[in-house]
């Protein structure tokens, strides 16, 4: 099988999977109780029966259950993810206002997780049963334990309000107008609580993933062959264990790089971040079905395509991968 | 034992376990230890811990004592956790192990099916199904096991694939055993070491997916978990630390114990993998 | 209430001078600045004519405007109207307009607009005209560009009361007229005559409005801008209004518990008025169809086993007021003259008893609103659960909410509503039997019906004088304080919170939803 048409499979198994998806989250989110144009009427403190029925022609609500099946599928043949009535946008408008924010944060805490925990989970293992290792170990597994909404409200009380170090919330400091290098510095800014306090999470889970497999490599027929011939130890080290250690490390990273894009609703909420984990929970407690729809679609499209370059990176690094799986 | 030698000389494990004891003791001492209600006033409210000894951990927003909460919010939390890592492994064992016995097309339809709910976001699921069905206990149960059996599913798949060419599972075929007895008299058994292990973890992260699920306001509000205990302290966190701090704490101590607990459980029963020696 | 809180940081000479501004109004208002204001949730749009959101008023308050204005006795002042007249069989009112009003695109603002937005669009779009217009208008029309005429089938005393930017908020009509109203695209890009214009609108960040130089009421407003952000956790605004992101917290945005905390800060200042139209009454529906509800001494037990002290002094931090029955003490036609109730649960077990109650549990529907409303259902749980009462809290997410309530799918439901600033339009709609409609959750769903509180209700709606509408208001407030269709828990109090720097904040009835027109920044 070579490359091209293994992708070719990939990219087709993919599609039916998404399709599959598309069709099992509208009737899940169909059995949810609540319609939008109730949610709206209510909020809005009054409401009698044509104001609903106006509202729900609208939605598209008056229409039979498959009809509206059938063209909300349409419409995702054609890359048309549907109107939000609810806010007067088309629904692909109103994720890709917001893709850029959950992008940027999700992608800097993965980085900075990815790094800082295969480097601390090499170091733990490195010294395993010594006292560095234990300190690594044990906050790897702290992070890992405590809420992570309560860490990312300490920290905001921490940094923020108490040593000022960094704004609470917010992408960018409203009303400043930065542009150019100066407005990119401001993101950062308020990206760094954030990002931090999704990136703690996953830098636990790195760490100790790195150092379980590097202890396990270890232990490998080769590297002890390695040692046997002399080969120095910080070399064996490098060369033999961190290298070949990687490599789960790099599947599980592959499988939640697309899950953070879906997964960073917290910290969106504490840290006012605008991104699509926001937007996804705001439309679910308003039944803003197309929204919800979309987005669940877009994280799910971007979940099976982080894993198809997975696999691709695998294909391609090491060619004795049996890339069926 | 060797399997109790090996485990007692991990001593993050001993003290894993220790704690999880302790925990549990509370958890069924609970009614003993504080018979009335933890949802009543008892004081007033904002009581600081450590000052008065009925309330050793002070009262909450209400005046509810919240070492009355604490120790009942362990039963429930504790109950969560297991029985949602129990639904998981309902579905993910026989999955898993019938994908992996199976083979071919059952095992790719398997897998497709359980890749399936690994590509939509866990978290953002699992609030959904909360939404649909409405915050309760059964439902949160469910959410939480629903979105956590696909890695077992793989566990078990992978494990039987390299059972099943053993020479007594070969033999059991052989003398005509028929599959389904296989499959759980000579198969499982033998999965059941690294499913006990996952397991332990899986109840740790249940116990940190409800209370993020509290959180957003999605908690049962009959039972006074840690979760909700701690969402509902947060605006606190400034003038009235201790009540969201004490449950948070619990919840680091237990989800740390069953770690810690599972990892020497783990390097236990793989000798191989022992931590700390090379 | 206005307090004014100053931290021990602040400076003597700092304080004496904040004191000196109790009378605001006479100092020189500065001109220019910005300021950043807490708008929570999101709102879905801001045309104000298709969406009264809560959120949606607060922004679009500023953008849009009605004929008239009510200062926070609930008086009407002059608007868009400059003056108005009613004749003397209180059957045709005629209202003179603005010179020299414009559009935020420029066209002129005519008498036109008014008669388009009054008779056809909100008539077709609006849930609170709609019923008035269709009940109580004979005709609406242009008397010539700067005159329009309301003539009413009959006398219609709030009639006066419904012209507030949010029940009545005008709209352009080159822009709308013709068109198909929720589809047009200006929707998004909302063209009012108010003092701020929509410059950007960053969805999950901020609003952003800014001055309207061409504003009709020459000098108006003060501010250049206005940022409204969108900070979705309680806790975080509040970390937000301490570290100087934000200046205006509105009602409702923190903890109650915050609140206090908040308020002793330096600069701080804190308000509950701005509140006196709404005049938000919070009470708990019983399903007066499901079983022992229905049972008259079984509501009077559960109204002695509530504590309401409790819920208003540690659930709502002090704030608030308890009610005495179906109109708020800050509303017209209140009268204390009802039977009252005293948290006993003695008395409450007595009359439990009495009922024949036989241990059903109860279901209790919380109101997903954030913490506060979840504390209080569990205390009044533990309460009913004091005197023998078994009770279900039911959690559920806002749309599960109106679903269930608008069903009558409850036992026991809280809800909060506006009293509109005239029993005719805020209260008669919970407790007449013409209202027990499914589909709206702020129709009567208790279904408690009378035929005698129907007709007190709608006599005392067209009662020519005040005088006899008082008469029979006070009669409907006795009936209802013994029979029980709901029971009031409290009238609640929005304090804002913001930093005294910013003066003139709120100045109407309608607090911060039409505030910022006078507003300014020292």
């Amino acid at each position: 099988m070579n490359l091209a048409q293994f992708l070719a499979g990939r990219l087709v198994k993919g599609v039916l999977v998404l399709f599959a998806i598309a069709v099992l989250n509208f009737l899940l989110i169909r059995a949810a109780p609540g319609d939008p144009a109730q949610v709206l009427a209510g909020e809005a403190g009054a409401a009698d029966a044509q104001l609903l029925e106006q509202l729900r022609a609208r939605f598209g609500l008056d229409q039979p259950f498959l009809t509206q099946l059938w063209i909300y599928l349409k419409g995702y043949l054609t890359f048309d993810l549907g109107f939000s009535y609810r806010q007067q946008q088309p629904v692909l408008n109103l994720i890709m206002e917001r893709l850029p924010a959950t992008l940027l944060l999700t992608g800097a805490a993965f980085l900075v997780s990815l790094v800082v925990g295969t480097a601390m989970g090499a170091l733990a293992a490195r010294r395993a049963g010594k006292w560095s290792d234990s300190i690594i170990t044990t906050l790897a597994l702290a992070f890992y334990a405590t809420p992570l909404f309560w860490i990312a409200l300490m920290s905001q009380i921490v940094f923020a309000l108490k040593l000022g170090l960094v704004p609470n919330v917010g992408y960018e400091t409203i009303g400043a107008n930065y542009t150019g290098l100066a407005r990119a510095l401001d993101i950062a800014h308020h990206l760094i609580l954030p990002a931090l306090t999704l990136g703690l999470f996953f830098t636990a889970l790195y760490a100790r993933m790195m150092r379980a497999s590097m202890l396990e490599v270890a232990g490998a027929d080769f590297v002890k062959t390695a040692r046997a011939k002399g080969v120095s130890q910080p070399r064996v080290w490098r060369r033999h264990v961190a290298r070949n250690a990687i490599l789960p490390v790099v599947t599980l990273a592959g499988l939640q790089a697309g899950q953070l894009v879906g997964g960073a609703v917290l910290t969106e909420t504490v840290f006012a971040w605008p991104g699509i984990g926001r937007l996804m929970f705001d439309a679910l407690v308003q039944r803003d079905y197309s929204v919800l729809l979309g987005v669940f679609f877009i994280s799910s499209a971007m979940v099976v395509g982080f894993n198809i370059i997975t696999d691709l990176v695998y294909r391609i690094a090491d060619p004795r991968i049996e890339a069926s799986a | 034992m060797n399997f109790l030698k090996r485990f007692a000389r991990n001593r993050g494990a001993v003290i894993g376990i220790l704690i999880l004891l302790t925990v549990i003791a509370f958890a069924i001492l609970a009614p003993t230890l504080y018979p009335q209600s933890p949802w009543r006033p008892v004081a007033r409210p904002f009581l600081a811990p450590f000052v008065n000894e009925r309330f050793p951990l002070g009262t909450d927003t209400l005046g509810r004592n919240l070492a009355a909460g604490l120790v009942h919010g362990a039963r429930v939390s504790l109950m969560i956790g297991i029985v949602s890592t129990l639904v998981a492994l309902v579905i993910g064992v026989p999955l898993g192990a019938v994908a992996g016995y199976a083979g071919g097309f059952v095992d790719d339809a398997l897998m497709r099916f359980t890749e399936f709910f690994q590509t939509i976001p866990s978290f953002a699921l699992a609030i959904v199904l909360v939404a649909i069905l409405q915050p309760q206990l059964g439902s949160i149960v469910l959410a939480i096991g629903v979105v956590s059996w696909p890695p077992v599913a793989r566990l078990v798949r992978g494990e039987v694939l390299s059972l099943k060419t053993r020479e007594y599972v070969q033999a059991a075929v052989t003398i005509g055993q028929s599959t389904p007895r296989i499959i759980f008299s000579q198969v499982l058994p033998n999965t059941i070491a690294p499913i006990i292990v996952m397991g332990s973890l899986m109840i740790g992260s249940a116990i940190l997916l409800e209370s993020s699920l509290s959180f957003l306001g999605l908690g049962d509000p009959n039972l006074m978990s840690w979760g909700y205990m701690v969402g509902a302290g947060r605006t606190r966190l400034l003038d009235a630390w201790w009540i969201s701090f004490f449950p948070g704490f619990a919840i680091f101590l237990t989800v740390l114990a069953l770690n810690l607990a599972g990892e020497g459980l783990n390097d236990a029963l793989n000798p191989r993998l022992a931590r700390g020696r090379e | 209430m206005m307090a004014r809180v100053t931290g021990l940081r602040l400076s003597l000479a700092l304080a004496a001078s904040i004191f000196a501004l109790g009378a605001a109004v006479a100092q020189e208002p500065k001109k220019g600045g910005t300021v950043h204001v807490v708008v929570q949730p999101e709102p879905p749009m801001l045309m104000q004519g298709l969406n009264q959101n809560g959120p949606t008023n607060m922004v679009a308050g500023n953008i849009y405007e009605s004929l008239l204005r009510y200062n926070e006795k609930l008086e009407p002042q002059p608007s868009l109207a400059k003056s108005w007249e009613i004749s003397p069989d209180a059957k045709v009112y005629t209202f003179k307009l603005q010179e020299g009003v414009k559009w935020h695109d420029g066209k002129p603002f005519t008498a036109d607009d008014v008669v388009f937005t009054l008779d056809k669009f909100l008539r077709d779009v609006h849930p609170r005209w709609r019923p008035i217009v269709n009940a109580q208008v004979e005709k609406i029309e242009k008397v010539d560009d700067l005159t329009v005429k309301i003539t009413l089938k009959q006398p219609f005393g709030p009639m006066v009361m419904t012209q507030e930017v949010a029940s009545a908020p005008m709209i352009p009509k080159h822009i709308y007229d013709g068109t198909d109203y929720r589809a047009n695209p200006a929707n998004n890009t909302p063209i009012g005559t108010g003092p701020f214009k929509l410059k950007e609108w960053k969805k999950g960040s901020y609003i952003h409005l800014v001055k309207n130089e061409d504003y009709w009421l020459k000098g108006k407003p003060n501010l250049d801008e206005i940022y409204w952000q969108i900070i979705p956790d309680a806790a975080a605004r509040a970390v937000a209004y301490e570290t100087g992101k934000v200046d205006v917290l509105t009602g409702g945005s923190v903890d109650v518990y915050d609140v206090a905390r908040l308020s002793k800060l330096p600069n701080t200042c804190m308000t509950t008025k701005g509140w006196e139209m709404f005049a938000p009454h919070a009470w708990l529906t019983p399903n007066v169809r499901n079983g022992i509800l229905g049972n008259k001494q079984f509501r009077q037990g559960l109204m002695y086993a509530i504590d309401r002290e409790f819920g208003k002094d540690v659930v709502w931090g002090g704030l608030g007021k308890l009610p005495t029955g179906p109109i708020s003490s800050k509303t017209k036609f209140y009268s204390d003259d009802v039977p009252k109730y005293t948290y006993d649960p003695a008395k409450a077990k007595e009359l439990i008893k009495a009922s024949g109650y036989k241990g059903e549990t109860i279901r209790l529907l919380n109101l997903p609103y954030g913490e506060t409303w979840s504390r209080w259902s569990e205390s009044i749980k533990q309460n009913l659960e004091d005197v023998g009462v078994k009770v279900q809290i039911e959690n559920t997410d806002v749309p599960g909410w109106t679903q269930k309530a608008s069903n009558w799918d409850f036992d026991l439901n809280f809800n909060f509503l506006y009293q509109l600033g005239d029993p005719a339009m805020g209260v008669a709609r919970s407790y007449i039997s013409s209202n027990i409609a499914k589909g709206n959750p702020f129709a009567n769903v208790g279904g408690y019906s009378n035929p005698e509180v129907d007709k007190l209700f709608a006599d005392a709606a067209i009662a020519p004088t005040d005088k006899e509408r008082q008469e029979l208001y006070t009669k409907v407030q006795k009936v209802l304080a013994d029979e029980l269709p709901v029971l009031w828990l409290l009238e609640m109090d929005f304090p804002t919170i913001y930093r005294c720097n910013v003066k003139n904040l709120v100045t109407t009835g309608v607090g911060v939803n039409d505030g910022f027109r006078d507003a300014w920044k020292e």
